[in-house]
């Protein structure tokens, strides 16, 4: 549902005759290529400092943030053409979140060992928890009262309690813990050391189940209509195709050059970045055709201007 | 088009690195694997690349010939503990971490960290412009760190072991006792964090450096003319800092890869015509000695002119005057 209001939101923000762009953040080239959202041709490339990663969307729809963890500066693009706006120092910023209620914006600092929990209205720095080690990706509660943040380094989940900003719990979720999303009143965190995503108790952090999708397991995206759920699987180089509901295996595609991030199109096919290979792939979950279009080095968040997305 | 260190490295990484990652339950360093990837493959090919252009210069103009070289094998085993993998893989990680950590810290305090694309906007994006200068800033920083080492007796205890060898090469950049290394490596890193040298090219700097470097120390009698020795330094320019003359404190031609530093500091000696290298008050085990000899024997030089040990007769009565 909100994956739907979100694109409902950026549809009714885009001007007139807006074009149909994807932006790949090169974490390994510092840029960004801009693609035609049809083709994949790469149209222009854009220079950020040093290292960037993932992005968030304003609440408003109106901004684009993307976070240049190397450069610890925060970029803030105009969401319709990639174009940048303005920017600021922040520190180390590899994975950012707003919470659904739009109040905060969450940052994780894996090469910091924080998390920060900023004001999204002013940017001010609300709360920074030290964060041992490695804290990578973000999760929310629907009702925005929680975050969680896996820590790599140290194989455990946090939660952080956003109405009194204190953390509320930590807990061993696995082996390298990465991607983790809100689904159905639990937790799924994808363990990147291992082939199974974790189902996990939010109240406490509790490991209640696995589901092998494949090795090196890392993200998980629910698609725009709610009924499946795509987990990409780092070392075996595949997607895995979950049924939402009962979150068994569906199908699985072949992905090779480290599958990472992934945004819906409007056609139904996945825009998917390739870590190894410096491509973002593009397939067809119908037919599992796949084809390939080349960015920059090491291509890690991606967004298309006119898809509704779950994360960057 | 992808470049075809970026492909190789990408193959590296998903082939090699990755699976290793997995299996041994390192999986939280996969972020920062590609830039482990990269730097392997710029290492190997640079050592190609070295080998490549420097022996056909040392076969078609030798300065000196030698009944035998097997003096020259262990420079070959420090260039490849040097260049292939480990350097600038520990460079690449420390480097790093140290670099965000830092950046990030003073970025909590509403201090903007330096970088040239700061200082000058126009070059944000001008990938190879910025790559020189960081590359000519460096540069200056290794002359006076170089400098350094043959100012302090200490240092120079040390740093004696790369002037031991009678039989220069190619190969001969990277002996260096790893104490020496850690300095050089320390002074490096701090002087690029300062001037905020980007993580993915630090290592790529260090290199082609360090390719210069092969070049002006082969054993080829090669010089780049009246004014071509006045841009860059030639193997003839950097014969003359290694010639038996110049051994110790009072050298001379410091430079790594541009000449300026010593031309505008009053180092400079363009006069000096391929000389015979070595330090004749260096101990036999620091030119001829396995790696672990030289090693051991550099620590041992560097606490006699540190005045740590007492001086033995026998090797004082070796050392040259003035030092």
């Amino acid at each position: 549902m909100r994956a739907l209001l979100t694109a409902l939101l950026i549809f009714a923000a885009a001007p007139a005759g807006a074009a149909n762009l994807a932006i790949v953040i090169n974490s390994g080239d510092a840029s960004l290529s801009v693609l035609d959202g049809t083709t994949g041709a790469e149209l222009r490339r854009v220079p950020v400092l040093r290292e960037p990663h993932h992005f968030a969307l304003s609440p408003d729809g109106k901004e684009l943030l993307v976070g240049d963890a190397g450069g610890n500066e925060m970029l803030f693009l105009d969401p319709q053409t990639g174009e940048i706006r303005r920017r600021m120092p922040v520190a180390d910023p590899y994975q950012l979140g707003f919470s659904p209620n739009g109040k905060w914006l969450v940052v994780t600092g894996l090469a910091r060992n924080q998390v920060d929990i900023y004001d999204a209205a002013t940017m001010q720095l609300a709360k920074r928890f030290p964060a041992k080690s490695m804290p990578s990706h973000i999760a929310f509660s629907p009702d925005s009262s929680m975050a969680y943040a896996t820590l790599q380094g140290t194989n455990a989940l946090v939660a952080y309690d956003l109405n009194h900003l204190q953390q509320a719990w930590m807990a061993q979720v696995g082996n390298t813990p990465a991607g983790v999303l809100w689904h159905n009143g639990q937790l799924l965190v994808a363990d990147m050391g291992t082939d199974y995503v974790a189902i996990v108790d939010p109240v406490d952090g509790r490991v209640v189940n696995h589901i092998v999708t494949g090795r090196g397991a890392h993200q998980i995206f629910l698609s725009p209509d709610g009924k499946l759920l795509y987990v990409n699987n780092r070392v075996d180089g595949t997607t895995t195709a979950l049924d939402a509901r009962t979150l068994s295996p569906v199908r699985t595609y072949r992905v090779p050059g480290g599958p990472d991030c992934i945004e819906f199109a409007p056609d139904g096919k996945l825009w998917i970045t390739q870590r190894f290979a410096q491509k973002v792939a593009i397939l067809d979950p119908a037919s599992g055709a796949l084809r390939s279009v080349p960015v920059g080095r090491s291509p890690h968040g991606i967004y298309l201007t006119d898809a509704a997305r779950s994360h960057g | 088009m992808i470049d075809p260190f970026s492909l190789a490295a990408g193959w590296l990484q998903e082939h090699v690195l990755i699976p290793i990652l997995y299996a041994t339950g390192g999986m939280e360093w996969e972020e920062i694997s590609f830039g482990w990837a990269l730097f392997a493959c710029y290492g190997a090919a640079q050592v190609a690349v070295t080998f490549a252009i420097c022996l056909p210069l040392e076969r078609w103009r030798p300065v000196e010939h030698w009944p035998d070289s097997k003096a020259v094998w262990v420079d070959v085993l420090y260039t490849i503990l040097s260049r292939v993998g480990i350097l600038p893989l520990v460079t690449f990680v420390l480097f790093y971490q140290i670099q965000v950590t830092l950046n990030g810290w003073l970025s909590d305090h509403g201090w903007v960290p330096p970088t040239l694309e700061r200082v000058f906007p126009a070059l944000l994006g001008h990938y190879l412009i910025t790559f020189f200068l960081y590359a000519i800033i460096l540069d200056f920083a290794e002359y006076w760190r170089h400098r350094l080492s043959h100012t302090f007796g200490w240092w120079w205890g040390l740093h004696s072991l790369h002037h031991a060898q009678r039989q220069m090469t190619f190969w001969s950049d990277d002996r260096n006792h790893i104490l020496d290394d850690i300095i050089g490596f320390v002074w490096f890193m701090t002087v690029a964090l300062l001037i905020g040298i980007p993580p993915l090219q630090f290592p790529l700097l260090v290199l082609l450096l360090r390719l210069l470097e092969s070049l002006s120390h082969a054993n080829a009698r090669l010089s780049f003319g009246r004014i071509g020795e006045r841009l860059l330094i030639s193997p003839r320019f950097h014969r003359a800092h290694h010639g038996i003359l110049a051994a110790g404190q009072r050298s001379c031609n410091y430079g790594a890869i541009l000449p300026w530093w010593d031309m505008l500091f009053g180092t400079a000696d363009f006069g000096r015509d391929y000389a015979r290298t070595g330090d004749p008050s260096a101990e036999e085990a620091l030119a001829t000695g396995s790696y672990l000899q030289q090693q051991v024997a550099g620590v041992r030089r560097m606490a006699r002119l540190a005045g740590w040990t007492a001086t033995p007769a026998r090797v004082r009565a070796r050392r040259s005057p003035g030092r």
